[in-house]
């Protein structure tokens, strides 16, 4: 099946140590964008790069640090966003949200 | 899909064991040519012949047979040959390509409409267009992963560029199974592909995406194209050494 609309999407930007009560901060977004119904969420972790802060994260496998940068892609509706945002505003401590508007074609089986 | 009348047929002769970018070459002209929406195409494999450096190449019993010529075969209208006869040279090596003028007497049936053809790449600048596909890396087209698929048809259709990303952790409309448990998600199994160009570019695309991708999400959002350079084109800018 093949749907067509526009909605919106929502690049989240902080660090991979970012906790919010005690669970990773990427892993409590998700948490939410689930209960929001969000159908589209994908973490990526980055291999470098810098935030708010300018302190360098980078993702090293020799010092095992856990400090790379990790970006949030969502794709959700107008409302949904509008019922997310407070969200990440508390739980985003340090960090950058980019909002676009997007055409979506979703595919679907049956 | 061709139509009874005048047609061009093209023939291309290849030894076996080349390679381009690591599969062998056929395989490689043959995925051109099919995500170029060519009508259909046909490889052989010779059992002896002789190519331009006058070797006699042949199967034989006891020792390994190498370098066996293999014939590619397809059938099109001109003006498609036209449009991909330039990428196919390049392809092609040091083999050689011959076309003849050929009389379709009745087409094949069942060809699907492809895509239109669209231009080779050129510059470009301003105003564009980024394809974001959100799909599964578990997901298959043609028993290969669909991301490597839908890269190699982005490469085929001229695409300018496309970056696949894998996600560490997220979920999708097709990962609904998961939607009853919260927190139960699909591992190392996002994969966003991003790819750039111009708007009408893109959309000639998506008849090919839409064959290949079963589930899945495909977004456009507008950009600004600031710096779109490739390395082949500056090499030839580079200033020749004082004489």
């Amino acid at each position: 099946m093949k749907e067509e609309f526009t909605a919106s999407l929502l690049r989240v930007h902080f660090g991979e140590d970012d906790r919010w009560q005690g669970h990773p901060l990427h892993e409590a977004i998700m948490a939410k964008c689930q209960e929001l119904g969000i159908e589209e969420v994908v973490v990526f972790r980055g291999i470098e790069g810098y935030g708010p802060s300018t302190r360098i994260r980078r993702s090293s496998h020799w010092s095992f640090s856990k400090d790379a940068p990790m970006q949030m892609s969502i794709v959700a509706t107008e409302e949904q966003v509008a019922r997310l945002t407070p969200s990440l505003d508390e739980m985003v401590a340090e960090g950058l949200v980019a909002a676009s508007t997007v055409e979506v074609i979703r595919y679907s089986r049956s | 899909m061709l139509q009874p009348g005048k047609a061009v047929k093209v023939t291309i002769y290849l030894s076996d064991g080349a390679t381009h970018h690591g599969v062998p070459l056929y395989s490689s002209i043959l995925d051109f040519l099919f995500y170029r929406g060519v009508a259909g195409a046909t490889v052989t494999k010779g059992i002896a012949g002789f190519g331009a450096d006058h070797h006699m190449h042949a199967a034989h019993l006891v020792e390994i047979s190498d370098r066996l010529p293999i014939k590619i075969e397809f059938i099109e209208t001109r003006e498609k040959i036209d449009a991909i006869l330039s990428k196919l040279e390049e392809l092609a090596g040091t083999g050689l390509i011959e076309m003849q003028e050929t009389t379709v007497a009745k087409p094949a049936q069942l060809s699907k409409t492809k895509q239109p053809l669209t231009p080779a790449h050129l510059k470009i600048e301003g105003h564009a267009q980024m394809m974001r596909i959100f799909v599964s890396e578990e997901d298959q087209w043609k028993s290969k992963p669909l991301h490597e698929a839908l890269v190699e048809a982005m490469r085929a259709n001229d695409i300018a560029g496309v970056t696949v990303y894998r996600g560490i952790l997220g979920y999708g409309a097709h990962r609904r199974l998961h939607k009853d448990k919260p927190l139960t998600s699909s591992r190392h199994g996002s994969i966003m592909l991003s790819a750039v160009d111009t708007a009408e570019k893109l959309r000639a695309f998506l008849p090919l995406v839409d064959q290949m991708v079963a589930e899945g999400l495909v977004v456009f959002s507008d950009v600004e194209i600031i710096k779109y350079a490739y390395r082949a084109l500056e090499t030839e800018t580079i200033p020749t050494p004082a004489q």
